[in-house]
């Protein structure tokens, strides 16, 4: 039957059935894994063996690899993402679940706080980085300006220009563009529990408290995971509001790994001489491996959690 | 039952109490959510003067709406706006286009490559190596002469976010019926008439959801145009625009028209979540939930 057709026919049953118009319909998406990702990502591989200032590339072999444990700016910048992510997360994730297990339940104006929540999600971390940059200004900014009516401090705290609060600085910010986001997640996961659960749980006789630890969080589990997931995989890659808050400023205090690596790849803000391309590569390289440590570290304690439960 | 009854009263007392604190610390919460934007929104009508002595006042002594007008023409916000105005919808209508189709063929075709194709997607997600991804992406574009307009940042943008939209539409697919593609098929539709006339039409709420964030997605990209508009400071977006004014040296002196930019970089999008806050939400949710 096959042999038969000929080879225009197989084309036309080819095109209709859509073995052919398939891979067309395919293109663009495979245009952008090779082009945008794969591309990338074999280019970096072969430049960390070259010292490459955007102009001229010189072949250093192992160079650059010898000198990431030799590089102090690096490992503190390694220590600062993991601070940086540790203080984000101990703050949004709380505070995501608790205005979602709150606002899940129809209260006033639940739907208008819903939407204030997610209000900084919507806006460019870069933009809204700007305003908190205004909000901590020394002098002028409305930070010292309440603390100081409400006599918490004395003295105008230079937020973003001292190294003891910088940082600070710096998590207020990631806190306040975060939480909302999660929130929802959180919030389309408490959806999916079913009423009569709680309903149960109420005959029962238990109370806010106890229905939250006995019934919601354990139900919440596999949504909660993938969403403690997501947010610490995030806070790790982290960096673009970090640019423009501090620069990684004041003397490095908060300069993350990919904060460190913009700046080598691309320069400041007021200078992008002396790039240090294939330097930066290596240290991408370092910097994904330890955030996919992390990451595995995390799945594999979210499948000791799935055993105790 | 009369002991039964006064119990219940007294909890539907501690209830109405525990309820109200909870209000409270809610709307606490609210303000303090809410205020950077207000401020930056009701700042950017103050006058420089205003705002250089600081002062805890949120509305403006002098409405004034002068900051807008500088901005504007002096400023290049103009330029800007309409450069963030070709981005977002090009990464909009690429998102669409690319996505969509990708979604119904993974949806509806068994191939050979077809987890290779889809595994590389999600490898490329978890495979983070930040922004030196765009060094050789800058220099590729450098030697095609694509620097010269937003097209390169326009596809790059696209494409770094499209496997969320893949995932998002395979998603919906799964949930409309095969049935509707084979009865197409017997009336002889052809595979790509099927979703151009019957699946497209179909998909429009996650459609609506791809338009929604990849439109946001484009608004606010950053990095990416910032690296692309170094020298070429005409074809900068709003963010990249209003940001480079920070650096721009003369400091507190540019104060209104640093609020004034950062106020029209955000407006539009706050006006599109306005009106379709509830698509937003679930966009995200479906996005990341069940892709």
């Amino acid at each position: 039957m096959k042999s038969n057709l000929t080879f225009s026919e197989k084309l036309r049953k080819k095109w209709l059935n859509g073995d052919i118009p398939m891979w067309i319909m395919l293109a663009p998406t495979i245009f952008f894994i090779v082009v945008i990702s794969l591309y990338p990502f074999i280019w970096i591989c072969r430049f960390v063996f070259y010292d490459y200032n955007g102009f001229k590339a010189y072949y250093i072999g192992m160079d650059n690899f010898k000198r990431v444990f030799t590089d102090g700016i690096y490992w503190s910048s390694v220590v600062h993402t993991f601070e940086y992510a540790f203080l984000k997360l101990l703050f949004v994730l709380p505070l995501s679940l608790i205005t979602a297990v709150l606002l899940q339940r129809k209260r006033m104006g639940s739907g208008l706080f819903q939407g204030i929540y997610f209000l900084p999600t919507v806006i460019s971390s870069a933009v809204y980085s700007l305003i908190w940059y205004f909000i901590f200004a020394t002098y002028n900014g409305v930070m010292n300006g309440y603390l100081q009516a409400a006599h918490i401090i004395s003295q105008p705290i230079d937020w973003l220009g001292s190294s003891k609060t910088a940082m600070i600085a710096v998590v207020i910010v990631a806190i306040w563009g975060a939480f909302g986001n999660y929130m929802i997640l959180l919030l389309s996961g408490l959806a999916g529990i079913p009423d009569d659960v709680y309903e149960s749980a109420k005959i029962d006789g238990a109370n806010g408290i106890q229905t939250f630890f006995r019934i919601t969080l354990p139900m919440l589990g596999p949504v909660l995971k993938m969403v403690i997931m997501l947010a610490v995989t995030t806070a790790f890659k982290d960096y673009q509001s970090i640019l423009v808050l501090t620069g990684g400023g004041p003397n490095n205090r908060t300069h993350v790994m990919f904060s460190y690596i913009y700046q080598l790849t691309f320069g400041t803000a007021s200078s992008q001489a002396n790039l240090q391309i294939g330097y930066g590569s290596v240290l991408s390289i370092f910097s994904a491996v330890i955030v996919g440590i992390i990451t595995l570290i995390y799945l594999h304690f979210s499948k000791k959690m799935d055993e105790v439960y | 039952m009369a002991k039964e009854g006064k119990s219940r009263a007294v909890e539907s007392k501690k209830t109405k109490a525990v309820n109200a604190v909870i209000f409270v610390l809610l709307a606490i919460l609210a303000i303090l959510t809410a205020y950077p934007i207000v401020y930056i929104i009701l700042g950017s009508f103050k006058t420089n003067s205003e705002l250089v002595s600081g002062g805890l006042e949120l509305f403006p002594k002098q409405f004034v709406l002068d900051n807008y007008v500088q901005a504007w023409e002096m400023g290049n916000f103009s330029r800007y706006t309409i450069n963030s105005l070709v981005l977002s919808f090009g990464v909009m209508l690429v998102s669409l286009f690319s996505t969509s189709m990708a979604g119904y063929v993974f949806a509806r075709k068994e191939f050979k490559l077809k987890k290779l194709i889809y595994n590389s997607m999600v490898m490329f997600m978890f495979i983070n190596v930040g922004s030196t991804a765009l060094r050789p992406l800058f220099e590729l574009a450098v030697k095609l002469h694509m620097n010269q307009s937003l097209l390169a940042v326009i596809l790059i943008s696209a494409g770094m976010s499209q496997a969320t939209y893949v995932f998002l539409v395979h998603g919906f697919m799964n949930t409309v019926p095969k049935e509707l593609d084979e009865a197409a098929k017997i009336d002889g539709c052809s595979f790509f008439g099927i979703y151009w006339r019957i699946i497209l039409p179909v998909l429009k709420p996650a459609l609506a959801s791809v338009a929604l964030l990849s439109f946001r997605g484009g608004w606010n990209e950053y990095i990416l145009p910032l690296i692309f508009t170094m020298t070429n400071e005409k074809l900068r977006p709003l963010t990249v625009g209003v940001v480079a004014l920070q650096n721009a040296g003369d400091g507190a002196a540019a104060w209104n028209i640093l609020f004034a930019g950062s106020a029209i970089s955000i407006i539009p999008i706050i006006i599109v979540y306005l009106f379709a806050s509830k698509q937003f939400m679930g966009g995200m949710t479906s996005g990341a939930v069940k892709g």
